[in-house]
């Protein structure tokens, strides 16, 4: 990405300047040539590293689970994997393979139910860290699995104070709803909703934050579902209110 | 789309007892839906959302998502998995 960003900023002020563009033409190639040479293989060489220790950690998973392997094991080889990913991370700090193995690290810990762990290498996280946008649903994937988002709720109301980018703040805002929500503590979830609409507009976060709002407020069991009309592909209007007597069964679905 | 034929299957059991079934797609494109809902018989009624107002007003976050509605319209259920719904249904039913 980093890499096509220069270069199209390399050949837009080619072609934006006027005079010796013969000249500037064959500069910039040679610059992007350059740095194309030195970025791209040593990037990529170290992305294709890093993709190829996960592919190798899926695959002995499948086996480990074949074999009757329980994820507690201490031989389930997603602890060896999580370990090698972290330690490459600690080797690499700061590169784009790095926030990969950062996030199939502690992914691999999840999987293999060793929340303490997880929670002990996120605690190393610092507030600026790329890979948190990752880590965070990791996050809410080992709290939904224990039941305890306590430690998510913390750690995402630190990020919503002190992190650097104001997507992953926003994000941390959202989550926090999201845990309170899921524990049914229904007031804190609607407060950190509404934080994100507020102080996060027009984003996709509020937009999400908005839906959470409503649903809390209209869509819960033994609410009236929301009436809508509409015309059926086959061109037949219909309204929602048509199946009063009958038990309806909605399904959203994609052909994707 | 793995679903399919268990909806289907449960369609053809209930259609009628009473039970409704609505598929709603949230495609951009009507053509794959049309195609689709032909080649796999989904015969139950189709909505095309194409503007997404239905997503919004059941607050849809992915596919597949199914709610479950009573005879007097209110929501019985919401994100319940395939596998659950004959058995939700079938205590809708018996009230």
């Amino acid at each position: 990405m980093e890499r096509d960003k220069l270069r199209h900023s390399i050949l837009a002020r080619l072609f934006g300047s006027p005079g010796n563009a013969g000249y500037l033409l064959g500069l910039g190639f040679l610059l992007t040539l350059t740095v194309y040479a030195q970025n791209t293989p040593t990037s990529d060489k170290e992305m294709d590293r890093v993709q190829a220790m996960i592919g190798q950690a899926k695959k002995d998973a499948e086996e480990f689970s074949k074999s009757g392997g329980k994820p507690s094991d201490a031989s389930n080889p997603n602890l060896k994997w999580s370990a090698a990913l972290w330690q490459y991370r600690e080797k690499h700090p700061g590169t784009p393979a790095t926030v990969i193995a950062t996030i199939e690290a502690l992914r691999l810990l999840n999987r293999a139910d060793r929340l303490s762990e997880l929670q002990a290498k996120v605690d190393t996280l610092k507030l600026d860290d790329a890979a948190w946008r990752q880590v965070i649903y990791v996050m809410m994937s080992a709290a939904s699995k224990s039941k305890d988002y306590s430690y998510l709720i913390t750690k995402a109301a630190a990020l919503a104070q002190g992190a650097v980018d104001p997507e992953i703040k926003a994000q941390a805002r959202l989550f926090i709803g999201n845990a309170y929500w899921e524990t049914k503590d229904n007031d804190r979830a609607r407060k950190a909703f509404q934080a994100v609409v507020a102080e996060y507009p027009q984003t996709p976060y509020a937009q999400e934050a908005e839906g959470n709002l409503w649903e809390i407020e209209f869509l819960n069991p033994g609410q009236p579902a929301p009436g809508f009309k509409r015309t059926t592909l086959t061109g037949d209007p219909i309204s929602l209110a048509d199946f009063k007597g009958k038990v309806v069964v909605l399904k959203f679905w994609g052909t994707y | 789309m793995g679903e399919v034929p268990l909806l289907k299957e449960l369609y053809a059991q209930y259609q009628n007892q009473g039970v409704v079934v609505v598929g709603i797609s949230l495609d951009e494109e009507l053509k794959p839906v049309q195609e689709m809902v032909t080649a796999k018989g989904m015969s139950w009624i189709q909505i095309h959302d194409v503007d997404k107002t239905l997503v919004k007003l059941f607050n849809v976050k992915g596919t597949p998502t199914y709610y479950l509605l009573d005879r007097a319209g209110q929501i019985a259920a919401k994100d319940i998995p395939m596998k659950r719904l004959p058995g939700a249904i079938d205590d809708l039913l018996k009230k």
